[in-house]
């Protein structure tokens, strides 16, 4: 496989979300707003790159029959390098976040990509795939977070949008519904709904 | 992936060596950033403080403003408390005292600022809460204002304030009963237990208006 495809390939067609199906719970819950979703997409972009590209620097070193202790060592220590990270400069986003940057530990995007690619591909294609499938799974946790808030809280990144539009003086009022995690699963189905029909040759027979 | 044999000896090192490396770099890492997250924690503190006395502060200005509107203080029994001058015509004309509040929720500690205007009412001006890790939507509604707002108004003079499904609108017990949170049952008692420590713990500050 070229490396190009590394990346662009969980883009769309394999998609860690759309197509995988891994990784929905965080998406559900971070996506109230657009902040938090793209610290959240960072995070799993920084982490899923880097445990790809250890655990594929030391895959040969790895007895199999502790690869997935090894791997959860690797995934937690870097898990809590971001959130310690996370706690000295966005204070704020690592409050919102909480628990779920230590969820990134259990996100099976990760361990999925360590098990299925990094364990047998050399360095630069892990650290590739890494990075496309962390984006693959930002792309849908970042248009989630656009929708919920601009809709839900009529604002972005913090920023009164509708209020500066003018909306509400002609009758206009936010939907609460896209606050709930409900309507992020509804959403998400809706995404996968369109992605499926302008992509049929992933729908199974 | 290559098939390879591993002795248990190469398999028990190989674990003790991972293990140590990633505890070293853990260390490394939390000692070099502990200086700011204290920062930011400390900030945050004085932050609530100020709300109670409904003072908005950045995390940037809070150190300032907090140096502008509060006195740290110790009471009878030892236990810090913080005062604040009277300030301008509202909720806030007579000055009084913020107590701290530390108690334990239903998964994790709860803990809040409750201030008491210093005149012989004794009435909640303001009160902040937060919490380590109550459910979202549940318990967790604590740390928003709606339930914080829930206090203004009401007393700590001769009973703690307590909370209560249906809260009495009759007075005098609608000064001392606040709205629980639906579906936070164990949350709310346990800020019920912690305003109980709290009026116990600084009963010397309260106006005794009984006896």
């Amino acid at each position: 496989m070229k490396n190009i495809e590394l990346i662009k390939l969980p883009f769309s067609k394999n998609n860690p979300i759309l197509v995988q199906v891994l990784g929905v719970c965080s998406c559900l819950a971070v996506t109230a707003q657009l902040k938090p979703a793209v610290v959240m997409a960072l995070s799993v972009i920084v982490v899923v790159a880097l445990a790809n590209l250890i655990i594929s620097l030391l895959r040969n070193t790895i007895p199999p029959r502790i690869r997935i202790i090894v791997q959860l060592v690797v995934v937690s220590t870097l898990v809590v390098l971001v959130d310690q990270v996370l706690k000295a400069y966005v204070y704020d986003v690592s409050k919102q976040l909480s628990v779920f940057v230590g969820l990134i530990i259990t996100n099976c995007i990760v361990m999925g990509r360590l098990e299925a690619f990094a364990m047998s591909n050399p360095p630069l294609p892990s650290l590739l795939d890494g990075i496309g499938n962390g984006l693959g799974y930002s792309v849908v946790l970042v248009t989630l977070g656009f929708v919920r808030e601009l809709l839900g809280s009529g604002t972005l990144w913090g920023y009164p949008v509708m209020e500066r539009l003018g909306l509400y003086h002609i009758g206009y009022e936010n939907n609460g519904l896209m606050i709930m995690p409900p309507m992020a699963l509804i959403l998400v189905g809706i995404i996968i709904w369109i992605h499926r029909t302008r992509n049929k040759d992933i729908c199974e027979k | 992936m290559a098939k390879k044999n591993f002795s248990n000896t190469y398999i028990f090192i190989y674990s003790a060596v991972l293990v140590v490396v990633a505890a070293l770099i853990l260390t490394v890492v939390s000692v070099s950033l502990k200086p700011m997250q204290t920062k930011n924690q400390q900030a945050e503190q004085k932050q609530m403080i100020l709300k109670t006395i409904g003072v908005e502060a950045t995390r940037d200005n809070a150190a300032e403003l907090y140096a502008k509107y509060i006195t740290e203080k110790t009471n009878e029994k030892g236990l810090p408390y913080y005062s604040f001058e009277a300030r301008g015509e509202g909720l806030y004309r007579h000055g009084g005292y913020i107590i701290p509040l530390n108690g334990t929720g239903l998964w994790g500690p709860i803990w809040g600022y409750l201030a008491i205007d210093i005149d012989a009412s004794s009435s909640v001006v303001g009160a902040v809460f937060d919490h380590k890790g109550e459910t979202p939507g549940l318990g967790g509604e604590i740390a928003t204002d709606k339930f914080a707002n829930r206090f203004i108004g009401k007393s700590m003079d001769v009973c703690p304030i307590v909370l209560k499904k249906n809260a009495s609108k009759d007075f005098p017990y609608s000064k001392y009963e606040v709205d629980a949170i639906s579906g936070g049952t164990m949350t709310s008692n346990g800020v019920s237990a912690m305003l109980e420590k709290a009026f116990n713990d600084y009963s010397d500050l309260v106006e005794w208006l009984m006896i």
